[in-house]
């Protein structure tokens, strides 16, 4: 409702959105839209320049590699996600983007307009933290550098794609023992707190909600007691708020965590 | 099944029948409405009309120092501004229902001088487009000073508590107590005394999808103001608005079509009126006015939140009750838009559905820095019931009884009916104990010991609690004297025009505002029983125009009454009309006795002989074109104007004492819950909502009323509830925060019925629509039932979201310190 | 090389059948666009946060909420609303279902629930209720309860209807 004056570019190529992106200081990449049109109707944030991606092939489709590495366009949309036959390799992912917010906000909804937007309330960071998700980010001239999810989510809002750069590729490792719980308002309402697991090796727990970025532990078993003295020894020492207070988010991403990691175990067959 | 009604079936209608009433005749609204063709208030445009948009406060608690628009009136496009300076000279303050110290506000319709809670209108600015409106907003300079806020009511009457109106002396806004019975002798009747220290009710309301909004037009010509809006209580807002804007009531002029939800909430919006009226006349142009969803958070209409404090209850051993005594604290928010009116309103309902004869509540109400409180669907009355429901099921969790078992003994019985509380209103009619075995039967409560085991063996808690609630209707205006002995209203009102037209049209003027209620449907029912029509021959008038003369001084949309009031108007205009129908026919069927004429088929005819019928086209044409001939006394117009008031008297305001309501719809619900006792989540595993409200024209829109009422009610139970923090900033402005129940979050839902015909009113009818509070009540009950034998916590507050009933497991002894069990 | 940016854009929309070429600001809403340039005003507004679904369409044949994009962005879309359901006075099953199972009372967010219920019955002619659950996840009606929605996109359902 009544954004502020912004401009708006459609580019052809990624090479194009680069290039524009760079070429003015307040642009911004604008994937499917679903946290960045909020934010601009709450006149909260207010780019100069839209970048549109939408049309872009290039940042879309869901590869899996022989190797059974998923390599997913970040504009793939989270219903792509669900109904990706490819995706399906790693299971969790389509059934975590089930649970994101609803059928309208999963068509336009993109992974990774999520995962730039590193909104500490969504599902994907701690899922694409504990999963050991690689992300590919293109700068001025289309120079590409990788770094893990852990690297990747910087802060609130904030992530390592810096100005003039994009996300434009997300790089996902083979594996099915994954987990993920969360305690939201409702069935499917706001996030309170979130855990994800993937038991593929050694047990990754990434914990949703707690800080600014997603937190791994990454605990010596998947036993419940190991899985509470990792997050425990973590420090957690989350915001509180109107839907919980710091110790009780304190005490859910425990729980969650243990939740998390026994459906990755019990996929692992353990 | 996601849904359930127990008998008697659905019934698909084809006309003609024997009675149009009880029967789910398509609604007339519907064929609009799926197509996108309804016309709601944000749909109405003008040329050349203006765009408001509210500069707010940011501040709980400030003064204002200064205000300078002069930027934002540069901007091209922008058509001006009003700001409170402007108001205070132009307006006089909206009249005060209160007695002093409430009576001393002075409030207007933007802020004066000082902002008292955050999201205060300050500065409304006027533009070409929305979106320019909104840019101009943001070059308002306003600076304040800021002050200390009041965020929390109980702290409100402390002596170093900073003052919200210096007008009235101190944040205390009405007071009063209310005494009936002898509360004496009933504590020194009891066996036991169960203390309970601080119960409380929180602030939350119905959020309808369609926020607040107007289009005014100024006749310069005339004085007059055409205001198209959803307020859906027009007759209110004219009384407020009149004096403000120092014009006669004829010169506001209130036009709704389509509504989208109120539920009490769209009542108090003559401020926004009054900014929208002031800047058509000063900037000679429509001015359209549409509220976005996070300004109706901050500033619209919350309901009321109430503590109840030092509550003693006189009980027998057996589980009989005989009386209470409480202190009921009440959070008006900022202002008294509508208050003190829910300082008198819970009375309707004082002993709630039990025989108790001895009570004593002293009522007082602050002002806080939050958003002033308005109606809410349950309007006052919720929360006290809530509060005889908390009491009734703490009594029998300490005393270890039985709550269906203390519902029973200490229910009103049928044969009881019609009853007189201790404070004199009258019951009509209703069998409490017969609706709570169809409850209990719908949610399977025979079998909850064994679910309670099967729970716990998958880790859940499982408990189930009872809600019974009485849904008060059709208002006696002279309970507000209880607050302010001189308030000159009494009764109420309702009007109904029903006329013939040339081409034999049945044409209904209502003085309502329905928001999806279906008053065009129930009042065609009506009325094509009494012509001897089809429904699809009568023509309701969509919405409300006060140009049609069809308002009396309480007209609206509000307080459970539309089957009483409004289709008793109905009733009234609709025998006239056929009275007259019969009249002229006997003139024309060449002096045949009205007595043997009858109206069917859409004719007056001779009842022994059929084929001499005149049809209504025929009777609309004489008398409106064909006139020439008839006899000059025929006193014939074929437009019927009947104004129905039900029979009330002027309560005894020393004692405090009358007949409130003429309606006493009842709801009994009851839910089953299991918790997740490592998280606190829970979920609704089974509802069952039993309502009785008389007879029922239309049973589909009454069990849409009875889902709709349940939806809300469980929402607010759960997660609802507007939270402020210590410096009275709104933390759940916005439907992220605020989380209203989504399709996946509803229970199943099993729904019945009874009807026990209201003896007082015409067409046995009762209002209806508000009694969902009784979700919440259940939903307190089944978490403190599912609780027991884990800790025993009290539920305290009607809020539970998943940290509370954590907090109740991890330490319930916080909880059990409010309740003490002594003797007498 | 970079591409064109610019505060407003022409734009050609086709909605309902109807294409509609106009001048519009970057910055402006679809919701926005359909129903204050277009007055198109069955669509609706219930919040500004992309939660209450009152203000949905289907673009290219995928549901959204036309708060949550720009107009610009539709350029060249074909866009569905609830105008375009009945044909001529001829209401869908769904539609009819809504009114015979009293699935709507206020009808504000109606709109927006029956194009959720449309593109969930071409998608799924025979849902279960549970998917008719999740299918309306994003659209909020606080009047009904939502259990008669339920029970109207069934009948519609068991119609063939979509």
């Amino acid at each position: 409702m009544l954004l502020r004056e912004v401009e708006y570019a459609r580019p052809a190529s990624l090479a194009e959105a680069l290039a524009t992106l760079g070429e003015h200081d307040g642009a911004r990449a604008l994937a499917g839209g679903q946290t960045l049109i909020n934010v601009m109707k709450a006149r909260a944030a207010s780019p100069d320049v839209l970048v549109d991606l939408n049309g872009l092939d290039e940042l879309k489709g869901i590869e899996l590699g022989p190797d059974g590495t998923l390599s997913i366009g970040p504009m793939a949309t989270y219903t792509d996600l669900v109904e990706s036959a490819e995706a399906k390799a790693r299971p969790i992912l389509g059934e975590v983007c089930n649970q994101i917010a609803d059928v309208q906000v999963r068509n336009r909804g993109t992974i990774g307009g999520n995962a730039c937007s590193n909104d500490p309330t969504n599902h994907l960071p701690p899922l694409l933290v504990a999963i050991g998700a690689r992300m590919t980010i293109a700068g001025a001239g289309g120079a590409e550098r990788t770094v893990s999810a852990e690297e990747f989510f910087l802060g609130v809002y904030l992530t390592a794609v810096g100005p003039g750069e994009l996300l434009t590729r997300i790089t996902i490792p083979p594996g099915k023992s994954d987990g993920f719980a969360a305690v939201t308002l409702g069935v499917d309402g706001t996030c309170i707190v979130n855990a994800a697991a993937s038991l593929n090796g050694s047990l990754r727990v990434a914990l949703g909600c707690v800080d600014a970025t997603p937190v791994l532990v990454q605990p010596p078993s998947d036993g419940e007691d190991a899985v509470r003295s990792a997050v425990r020894g973590a420090g957690l020492l989350p915001p509180g708020d109107v839907h919980a207070s710091s110790e009780y988010r304190s005490h859910l991403a425990e729980v969650l965590a243990v939740r998390a990691a026994r459906q990755a175990s019990e996929r692992a067959g353990g | 099944m996601s849904s359930t009604t127990i008998a008697p079936e659905r019934v698909e209608v084809q006309a003609p029948q024997e009675q149009w009433q009880g029967q789910n005749v398509p609604r007339k609204e519907d064929k609009r409405l799926v197509q996108g063709e309804g016309v709601f208030v944000d749909d109405v445009k003008r040329h050349g009309m203006g765009y408001v948009f509210f500069v707010r406060s940011p501040y709980a608690h400030a003064h204002i120092t200064s205000i300078d628009v002069s930027r934002a009136e540069a901007i091209k496009g922008v058509y001006g501004t009003l700001t409170g300076e402007e108001v205070a000279a132009l307006t006089d303050p909206f009249f005060q229902l209160s007695t002093p110290p409430g009576a001393h506000l002075k409030d207007y319709a933007l802020a004066v001088g000082k902002v008292r809670y955050v999201g205060e209108a300050v500065v409304a600015v006027v533009a070409e487009t929305r979106d320019l409106a909104r840019d101009a907003s943001e070059l308002v300079e306003v600076e304040y000073e800021a002050l200390p806020a009041v965020a929390d009511g109980r702290t409100a009457l402390d002596a170093e508590t900073p003052v919200l109106h210096e007008d009235s002396g101190s944040n205390l806004m009405w007071e009063g107590v209310y005494e009936w019975g002898d509360l004496d002798a009933a504590f020194a009747e009891a066996d036991r005394v169960v203390k309970i220290k601080e119960l409380h009710f929180h602030r939350f309301n119905s959020t309808p999808l369609e926020t607040d909004g107007a289009l005014a037009e100024y006749n310069r010509g005339t004085g007059q103001w055409t205001i198209h809006t959803n307020n859906q209580f027009p007759g209110f807002a004219a009384i407020m608005m009149g004096p403000a804007l120092r014009c006669g009531l004829d010169k506001l002029r209130f036009v709704t079509q389509d509504i989208g939800g109120g539920f009490g909430n769209k009542i108090t919006s003559h401020p926004q009126l009054v900014a929208c009226c002031l800047l058509a006349r000063k900037l000679r142009r429509p001015i359209q006015w549409t509220e976005w969803r996070t300004d109706f958070h901050l500033s619209m209409s919350h309901g009321n939140e109430r503590w109840f404090q030092d509550t003693e209850v006189a009980v027998k051993d057996d589980g009989t009750l005989l009386g209470f005594r409480t202190k009921a604290l009440d959070d008006a928010g900022a202002w008294l838009r509508y208050e003190p009116l829910g300082g008198v309103i819970w009375a309707q309902v004082t002993p709630g559905m039990y025989r108790w004869r001895h009570i004593r509540l002293d009522f007082a109400q602050v002002a806080t820095n939050k958003a002033p409180v308005s109606p809410n669907r349950g309007y006052s009355r919720m929360q006290h019931l809530w509060f005889t429901e908390r009491v009734i099921d703490i009594v029998a969790h300490e005393l270890g009884l039985d709550p269906v078992e203390v519902r029973k003994r200490n229910y009103i019985r049928a044969d009881e009916m019609p009853y007189e509380t201790p404070n004199g209103c009258i019951y009509d009619s209703g069998d409490y104990a017969r609706m709570l075995d169809v409850a209990l039967e719908l949610v399977g409560w025979e079998r909850l010991e064994e679910r309670r085991r099967e729970a716990e063996s998958r880790g859940r808690l499982l408990g189930a609690g009872i809600g019974s609630t009485l849904d008060s209707g059709t208002n006696n205006f002279g309970q507000s004297r209880l607050i302010n002995p001189e308030l000159q209203f009494s009764g109420n009102n309702e009007v109904a025009t029903v006329k013939l037209d040339l081409f034999g049209e049945i044409v209904v003027t209502l003085g309502t505002t329905p928001q999806g209620q279906g008053h065009e449907t129930t009042a065609s029912q009506v009325v094509a029983d009494i012509l001897g029509c089809s429904i699809d021959d009568v023509h309701v008038r969509a919405g409300h125009d006060s140009y049609w003369n069809s308002h009396a001084g309480f007209s609206g949309t509000y307080a459970s009454q539309f089957a009483v009031t409004g289709l008793s108007a109905v009733k009234g205009a609709t025998e006239l009309l056929a009275a007259e129908i019969k009249k002229l026919g006997s003139v024309i069927l060449g002096g045949v006795p009205e007595e043997a004429l009858e109206l069917a088929e859409g004719t007056v005819r001779i009842k022994d002989n059929p084929e001499a019928a005149l049809p209504f086209m025929a009777c609309g044409a004489i008398i409106n074109a064909n006139n020439a001939g008839l006899p000059e006394d025929l006193g014939v117009t074929l437009n019927c104007r009947y104004v129905y008031r039900p029979p009330f008297e002027v309560p005894d305001v020393e004692r405090r004492y009358g007949n409130l309501t003429l309606t006493y719809a009842a709801q009994v619900h009851a839910a089953v819950v299991e918790i997740d006792p490592e998280t606190g989540y829970y979920e609704i595993v089974d509802y069952a909502a039993v309502d009785d409200c008389g007879k029922r024209i239309h049973p589909q829109i009454v069990e849409g009323q009875v889902m709709g009422a349940t939806a809300q009610a469980l929402g607010a139970a759960v997660h609802e509830s507007y939270e402020y923090d210590e410096d009275g900033n709104l933390l759940t402005p916005n439907f992220y925060d605020y989380h209203v129940p989504h399709a996946l979050d509803m229970p199943p839902i099993r729904t019945g019925y009874i009807e026990s015909a209201s003896p007082f009113t015409p067409l046995g009818t009762k209002g209806m629509g508000e009694g969902g509070g009784a979700g919440i009540h259940a939903v307190c009950a089944a978490v403190q039932d599912a609780l027991r034998g884990h800790g025993d916590a009290i539920v305290y507050d009607s809020h539970n979201p998943y940290r509370r009933v954590w907090e109740l497991l991890q330490h319930p002894e916080r909880s059990r310190e409010l309740v003490e069990v002594g003797a007498a | 090389m970079a591409a064109d940016v610019a505060s407003s854009r022409a734009i050609a929309v086709t909605i309902n059948g109807n294409v509609y070429e106009r001048e519009v600001e970057a910055r402006k809403l679809l919701i926005h666009f359909i129903r204050d340039d277009l007055d198109l005003t069955g669509s609706h507004i219930g919040c500004d946060t992309g939660n209450c679904g009152a203000c949905s369409v289907i673009v290219d044949g995928t549901l959204v909420k036309s708060c949550m994009m720009l107009a610009v962005q539709a350029d060249g879309a074909s866009i569905e609303t609830v105008e375009g359901l009945a044909e001529g006075d001829e209401l869908t099953a769904l539609q009819q279902a809504f009114s015979d199972h009293h699935a709507l009372q206020c009808g504000y967010c109606t709109p927006g629930m029956l194009m959720s219920a449309t593109a969930l019955l071409r998608e799924n002619p025979s849902p279960s209720e549970p998917e008719i659950r999740k299918a309306l996840q994003g659209n909020i009606c606080r009047c009904t309860g939502y259990w008669n929605i339920f029970e109207a996109v069934k009948a519609a359902a068991g119609q063939g209807a979509g």
